[in-house]
């Protein structure tokens, strides 16, 4: 509790001591509108940078963030395959801080009046917000799978919230013996990076037939199809030959149970496999906050309003990034940061009568499958009149030249470069 | 027709169309293959974003950007960038 109350004036302190200096205006703080951001993530950290720095110092922006430090899900595959260190994926809030004047309560946000239009925090505290935005990612259903639960996920790690469970699936990797058998098991849509566990197969074959060549992958998925499925299923067979088994849904392929002692997983289809690694990734809703501010419906995310992420169930709230219903548009990073720039134009225009522009939206998802190979998906959205719209939508090919796929592995490299600039610098 | 390293847009427009630039577009000079969109001259700058937008320029990423440009877009987005570049201090 002193701990956290400490933390918290530290932040302001050293706000005021650069923002004063950076912005007269400042000194009117009282009078200053308030947004308070829930979760500093591809999503929140963007909309506080945004926010803050735009409007000059005319807007107070709090992030409520209990991490000093942020590890990206996105590419979190690749230092699974041995690509990327740990710290080449994590972040600081430090220029959010110290460049925007954001202040930074390294808290937990616990329960929010959106009544009262007050934030709660774990050590007590409470921020009144005249914006809210609520961007807590995702949380899992842990009901849905027989024997797994927080525990259980660090024997069997699911590895989609990125940090220490990353570090985990990374470690019981490289401990396992030649022969291994890993069992990936992707969740039932909808769920973050619908990509995602299939780029994560592709980049564990990449580091077992380099390092422990006589492994095997099963993929037992809930699911019939999934996301890039020809050009994953293309580079399996390509790259991987014979160490990649994929158990769709049809097939019984869903894990109804595990057993962490024994190591084994029971598929729906009865099949009972004995694991070395297993990566049990449980269906998912939006992060627990969102349902405790009552901002989700009965799908277990947040319905909002297309043209501004505004919440269909609260006035002065927000909702984006993974936890909003945001249609076609896939729960992923860049997405989130897309939706940001929409989120923080619009609060400029609702707290200073800044210029509001159209609502537009973007995504594109890069999955690498090997060394250099990579293929991309992505679209451009409009905010249409219940739902976001795709406008237009491209995706690679099968049989495109490796000259291509080479340039498609650097245009990650690069674009991972950038969005973390965008987010955090 | 737009003056040498002048565009007629709308440079307000542009920032905020900018800041869908800039998911992939560094800000400043890197060894990746993405360059910096300030460091462009303009007449360079809009004509890449037309021959994208026609096809005749390959790269589906940068194809459904420029799809996404009215003429009114991507003169604002030229505004923008070169205003960018003379706080920067470029040419
Ligand atoms: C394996 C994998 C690969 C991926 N690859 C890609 C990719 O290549 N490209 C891409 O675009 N996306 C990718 N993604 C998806 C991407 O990581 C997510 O879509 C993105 O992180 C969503 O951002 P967010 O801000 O909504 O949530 P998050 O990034 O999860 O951020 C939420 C933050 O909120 C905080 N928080 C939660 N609850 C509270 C609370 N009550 N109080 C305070 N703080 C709270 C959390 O600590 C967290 O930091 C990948 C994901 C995975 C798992
Ligand atoms: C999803 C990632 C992405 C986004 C978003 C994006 N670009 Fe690009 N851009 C690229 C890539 C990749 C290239 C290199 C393409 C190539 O090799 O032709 C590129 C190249 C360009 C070029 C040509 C550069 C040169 O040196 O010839 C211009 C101009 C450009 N982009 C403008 C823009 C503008 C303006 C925006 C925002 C409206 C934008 N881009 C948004 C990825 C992106």
């Amino acid at each position: 509790m002193t701990r956290l109350t400490r933390r918290g004036l530290l932040g302001t302190t050293a706000v005021l001591g650069v923002g004063l200096m950076a912005a007269p205006h400042v000194l009117r703080a009282q009078s200053r509108p308030k947004v308070v951001v829930i979760g500093g993530g591809a999503a929140g950290a963007t909309v506080a940078k945004y926010v803050a720095r735009d409007s000059k110092g005319a807007i107070e922006v709090a992030l409520v963030e209990p991490k000093e430090t942020y590890t990206t899900c996105f590419y979190s595959n690749l230092y699974l395959a041995g690509w990327r260190t740990l710290e080449s994926i994590t972040h600081r809030y430090v220029n959010l801080v110290q460049k925007y004047g954001v202040v930074h309560y390294r808290d937990m946000a616990v329960d929010v009046d959106t009544g009262k239009k007050v934030v709660r925090l774990a050590s007590g505290r409470e921020l009144p917000y005249d914006k809210l935005v609520v961007a807590p990612g995702i949380d899992f259903r842990y009901e849905a799978i027989e024997g797994y639960d927080e525990a259980a996920a660090m024997d069997m790690p699911h590895a989609y919230q990125a940090g220490e469970q990353t570090a985990l699936l990374r470690a019981q990797l490289e401990a396992m013996e030649d022969g291994g058998t890993v069992v990936i098991a992707p969740p039932p849509n909808p769920y973050r990076c619908p990509p995602g566990p299939y780029e994560r197969t592709s980049l564990i074959a990449n580091y077992l037939k380099k390092h422990k060549p006589k492994s095997k992958i099963v993929v037992c998925d809930p699911k019939d199809k999934f996301s890039k499925q020809a050009l994953f299923q293309d580079a399996w067979q390509r790259y991987y030959e014979g160490m990649i088994e994929w158990i769709p849904g049809e097939l019984g392929g869903r894990v109804v149970k595990v057993d962490t002692k024994e190591m084994t997983v029971t598929l729906e289809g009865g099949d009972v496999i004995k694991a070395s690694v297993a990566n049990i990734i449980p269906p998912q809703k939006a992060g627990w906050i969102a349902h405790r501010a009552g901002l989700t419906d009965d799908s277990g995310w947040c319905p909002i309003d297309p043209d501004s992420m505004a919440s269909r169930v609260a006035r002065d709230v927000y909702v984006l990034g993974d936890a909003s219903i945001a249609s076609k548009m896939p729960k992923s990073g860049f997405a989130a940061n897309s939706q940001a720039k929409v989120v923080a134009m619009d609060i400029r225009h609702q707290l200073l009568g800044d210029r509001r522009f159209p609502a537009r939206y973007r995504n594109t998802c890069w999955s690498s499958v090997a060394d250099d190979d990579a293929v991309k998906v992505g679209a451009s959205y409009k905010a249409g009149e219940t739902m976001i719209e795709v406008v237009d939508k491209f995706i690679s090919k099968v049989d495109e030249p490796p000259e291509v796929r080479a340039q498609t592995r650097a245009e990650a490299d690069a674009w991972y470069e950038s969005i973390t600039q965008d987010i955090f610098a | 027709m737009v003056a040498e390293g002048r565009a007629e847009g709308d440079p307000a427009y542009g920032e905020y169309l900018a800041n869908e630039c800039t998911a992939c577009h560094p800000p400043d000079v890197t060894d990746g293959v993405i360059p910096p969109l300030w460091l462009l001259p303009t007449d360079y700058f809009i004509d890449a974003l037309r021959a994208y937008r026609s096809g005749e320029r390959e790269n589906p990423v940068m194809q459904a950007v420029a799809r996404a440009l009215g003429d009114e877009e991507i003169e604002s987005l030229a505004a923008y960038f070169a205003d960018l570049r003379e706080q920067k201090g470029g040419s």
